[in-house]
């Protein structure tokens, strides 16, 4: 490893964090009025926005209605000043239409779609500023957001990245030790059941060390989903207080 | 792609010595000193004395109606196509017509040779045109039809959206498309105290060159003359707040002036169409 | 564009309301709705600022790159506008829907700030013809109800203020080669002279009158608006009709008039709450989305 070490001789991390130690996170619903679910997330120095319309009439051509369930509409984009280099453009490039495929097939294993057939719900994340762990902190920005437009969720679908460092799992990657470690896994899951609804690994490696990565992961969710829980529960005590119930 | 490594390459882009030649001599803009002195083609300053027009209708025999103008030596052409069906069926207003402009440079039309490519100061120039000619129009006579209005810039020398303003309106009637009343623009340019109705390209960018003193800016103003109404304002630059005003009246004051020549030559074209064959044109 | 669809009775109910001076949301015709303002908002850029205004969000980050100045203008750095019409605020901007809006609003940024005295342009630059600042304003809409012109104008003007732009230090060496080194300390840099940034003051016609700060409902009212960018002396530095109809020449020079005095006023407030905000420096408690 170039000249970076990801984990030091005493166990900690390049920002002091333990190899099994989250970021510190940070969320909000119900930021904006006008949409019909929204939320924001701070995982450390990853910052990211949700936004949920719907459900609704299916926009478009009709041909994409589905008969028996809802169609879930996914955009990721990252704001052009969100990383360290401008991006040029918002969405559109390959990797922010494979992230927005992703977040479908996560939140299609998740969402009770079959409660509104013949109908749409859109989730449209915006990265403001990337720090690593996009794809997590998009995931439950979302989560937060279809909580608060009222749609019907399976279970809160918690995501978090894993890397492997020197015979140690680490978890909750950021930007560094994403592009320095090689392997980095993304688990979203959904903590109560232990269902997964989305694994990806990228770069290789050595199957004896996929469970304890995977049992890190797995850990971090289930954490993650208590701090989501807590963020619900909060801002159901607000909302309450304001309409004095 | 593959390089060729043995050959020098030129660099990617490259820039027309002349363009850093200043247009003019720095000399007649500066004469705000003495701001009685004459422009350099002889006219005025803070008069309202615009350039001598050339208008004629019907030029694009293909188009439904188009009209060619001239002004100094700026000259543009614009072919009006439709009333025909609309492109965009999701429109939700489909009450009224569309009027859909294009307004393009020729890539000979600049000191600079442009591209085909629309370019971001054309497309500005295309919603500009667009917003100025739309009063102007019965769309509602045309539900779910569009209009098409094409603009070429043959040759920019200053005042273009003006002049492509007028010159589409003219075009408008002679396609036959139901008007409130014709938009004429017009187009100026403050310098300092004093300002230059009608400019060309080197009187229009003179404020770019190293000119200390404020109240630079330039005012395209459209104008419905027989309803008395602005259709169109556009103005850029930095103008010291009692300037706008007047140089909105100046504009009002140049369209006016310009009315006269686009309804003769309008008159013109009509009796052309209407005439019998063989029969000789008196005017 | 964002619109919104009303009925007649809508309609005739907003004018009867305009003519009184009472528009739907108790305002006077000249008033603003409530406005939040808050810089330093992304920390990977070097000033950002974010303004709410009713229920318009938006978010400006500007990052600095070097890069080469414009040939015909070999003394000065530029300024590239980005505006982002992002599916956030509507789901009509999913995809490309937003571009169009979104080259609109960046075209009348950059004329906005095509003269000499908004802001001071040689500042940004470094080596002429070599090497210069190049701004990168990018405008990211998260809600929009209506006005999104004024609520940016007033966002980039504050993400300007807040920006920070290290300082460079030009060395030559033996050969004539110049050697640029970028100061890593983030108290060692340059600040942006903003006092002289127009803001956008949109103004509406309905009926007989024209409105500030339109909403959305109010927009879909009005035929025409007129658009100026004033700066705080009062100078006029944009102005754009937009909209379908026209406007009588007395209404124009009545609203210019208006949007003088409102973009006038609207600047004090402004820099003293950065002002202020500056201030208060580390130990400004900051909101961001959070709060």
């Amino acid at each position: 490893m170039a000249g970076l070490e990801l984990l030091s001789d005493q166990g900690y991390r390049l920002d002091g964090r333990k190899p099994s130690e989250l970021r510190k996170v940070q969320a909000r619903m119900g930021i904006f009025t006008r949409a019909d679910g929204s939320a924001y997330i701070e995982q450390g120095n990853t910052k990211a926005l949700a936004v949920v319309y719907g459900p609704h009439e299916v926009r478009g051509s009709r041909s994409k209605t589905l008969h028996d369930r809802a169609v879930i509409n996914c955009q990721y984009s990252m704001a052009t000043f969100s990383t360290a280099e401008r991006k040029r453009r918002p969405h559109g490039d390959r990797k922010s239409s494979e992230m927005s495929l992703h977040l479908k097939q996560t939140f299609e294993a998740a969402i009770l779609t079959q409660l509104y057939p013949r109908s749409q719900i859109d989730i449209y994340v915006k990265i403001l500023q990337s720090d690593g762990g996009n794809y997590s902190a998009c995931v439950n920005a979302a989560t937060l957001a279809v909580i608060d437009a009222g749609i019907p969720i399976r279970d809160y679908v918690c995501a978090c990245s894993a890397g492997f460092v020197e015979d140690t799992p680490l978890v909750d990657l950021c930007h560094a030790e994403e592009t320095g470690s090689g392997t980095a896994v993304a688990l979203a899951l959904l903590p109560r059941g232990g269902q997964i609804a989305l694994l990806q690994m990228d770069a290789r490696l050595h199957q004896d060390h996929l469970d304890p990565v995977m049992e890190a992961a797995m850990t971090a969710c289930r954490s993650l989903g208590q701090v989501l829980d807590g963020v619900v529960r909060q801002h159901l005590q607000e909302v309450s207080i304001l309409t004095g119930e | 792609m593959p390089v060729d490594t043995r050959r020098v390459r030129a660099p990617e882009e490259s820039q027309c010595p002349l363009l850093f030649v200043p247009l003019l001599p720095r000399g007649p803009l500066r004469t705000v000193a003495q701001p009685e002195k004459a422009r350099v083609d002889g006219r005025q300053r803070s008069q309202v004395d615009v350039r001598p027009v050339f208008a004629r209708c019907g030029l694009v025999t293909q188009a439904k109606g188009s009209a060619y103008m001239e002004a100094g030596k700026t000259k543009v052409l614009c072919a009006v196509y439709g009333p025909r069906e609309s492109e965009r069926k999701d429109d939700t207003d489909m009450k009224a017509g569309r009027l859909v402009c294009d307004f393009r440079y020729a890539p000979f039309s600049c000191p600079k040779r442009g591209t085909w490519i629309q370019g971001s100061e054309e497309r500005d120039a295309a919603q500009a045109l667009q917003e100025a000619l739309r009063p102007g129009l019965c769309l509602h006579r045309y539900p779910r039809a569009q209009v098409e209005v094409n603009v070429l810039v043959l040759e920019h020398d200053g005042s273009v959206l003006a002049h492509a303003v007028t010159c589409a309106s003219m075009a408008l009637v002679d396609a036959g498309v139901e008007m409130y009343d014709l938009v004429l623009g017009c187009a100026l340019r403050q310098d300092g105290d004093s300002y230059l109705l009608d400019p060309t390209l080197a009187e229009e960018s003179g404020g770019h060159a190293t000119q200390p003193e404020d109240n630079q800016g330039g005012v395209t103003v459209a104008l419905l003359p027989s309803l008395g109404q602005v259709s169109g304002l556009h103005a850029d630059g930095e103008l010291r707040d009692e300037s706008v005003s007047a140089a909105v009246r100046a504009c009002m004051e140049g369209c006016h002036r310009l009315y006269p020549v686009v309804r003769r030559a309008l008159v013109y074209a009509a009796r052309r169409k209407a005439a019998p064959p063989g029969d000789s044109l008196e005017t | 564009m964002a619109t919104v669809q009303i009925c007649e009775a809508e309609k005739v109910y907003i004018m009867h309301g305009v003519r009184d001076d009472l528009r739907i949301d108790g305002r006077a015709c000249d008033d603003y709705r409530h406005m939040e303002v808050e810089t330093d908002v992304v920390s990977n850029t070097d000033g950002s600022a974010r303004v709410k205004m009713g229920d318009t969000d938006i978010l400006v980050g500007i990052k600095a790159e070097m890069g080469r100045p414009r040939p015909l203008i070999p003394d000065e750095g530029y300024l590239e506008f980005f505006v982002d019409c992002s599916a956030n605020a509507t789901p009509e901007f999913e995809g490309r829907g937003g571009e169009e809006l979104g080259s609109e609003i960046s075209s009348t940024l950059y004329k906005m700030f095509q003269n000499r005295s908004s802001l001071d342009l040689r500042a940004l630059c470094i080596v002429p013809r070599e090497h210069c600042w190049v701004l990168y304003v990018d405008v990211l809409l998260l809600q929009c109800d209506g006005n999104l012109l004024d609520a940016t104008s007033i966002a980039v003007k504050a993400a300007l203020f807040s920006t920070r732009i290290p300082k460079v230090h030009v060395s030559e060496d033996d050969e004539g080669g110049k050697e640029l080194e970028i100061s890593d300390d983030p108290y060692d840099c340059m600040r942006l002279q903003v006092e002289d940034v127009p803001c956008i003051v949109t103004l509406s016609k309905i009926g007989h009158r024209h409105v500030v700060d339109a909403t959305l409902q109010e927009a879909a009212c009005s035929m025409a608006s007129l658009i100026i960018a004033v700066t705080h002396k009062g100078n006029v530095t944009c102005v754009r009709k937009v909209g379908g109809g026209s406007l009588d020449p007395e209404s124009i020079f009545e609203m210019t008039e208006t949007g003088k005095r409102v973009g006038k006023a609207l600047h004090a407030p402004l820099m003293k709450l950065l002002q202020e905000e500056e201030v208060l420096g580390k130990r400004r408690q900051k909101v961001g989305f959070l709060g």
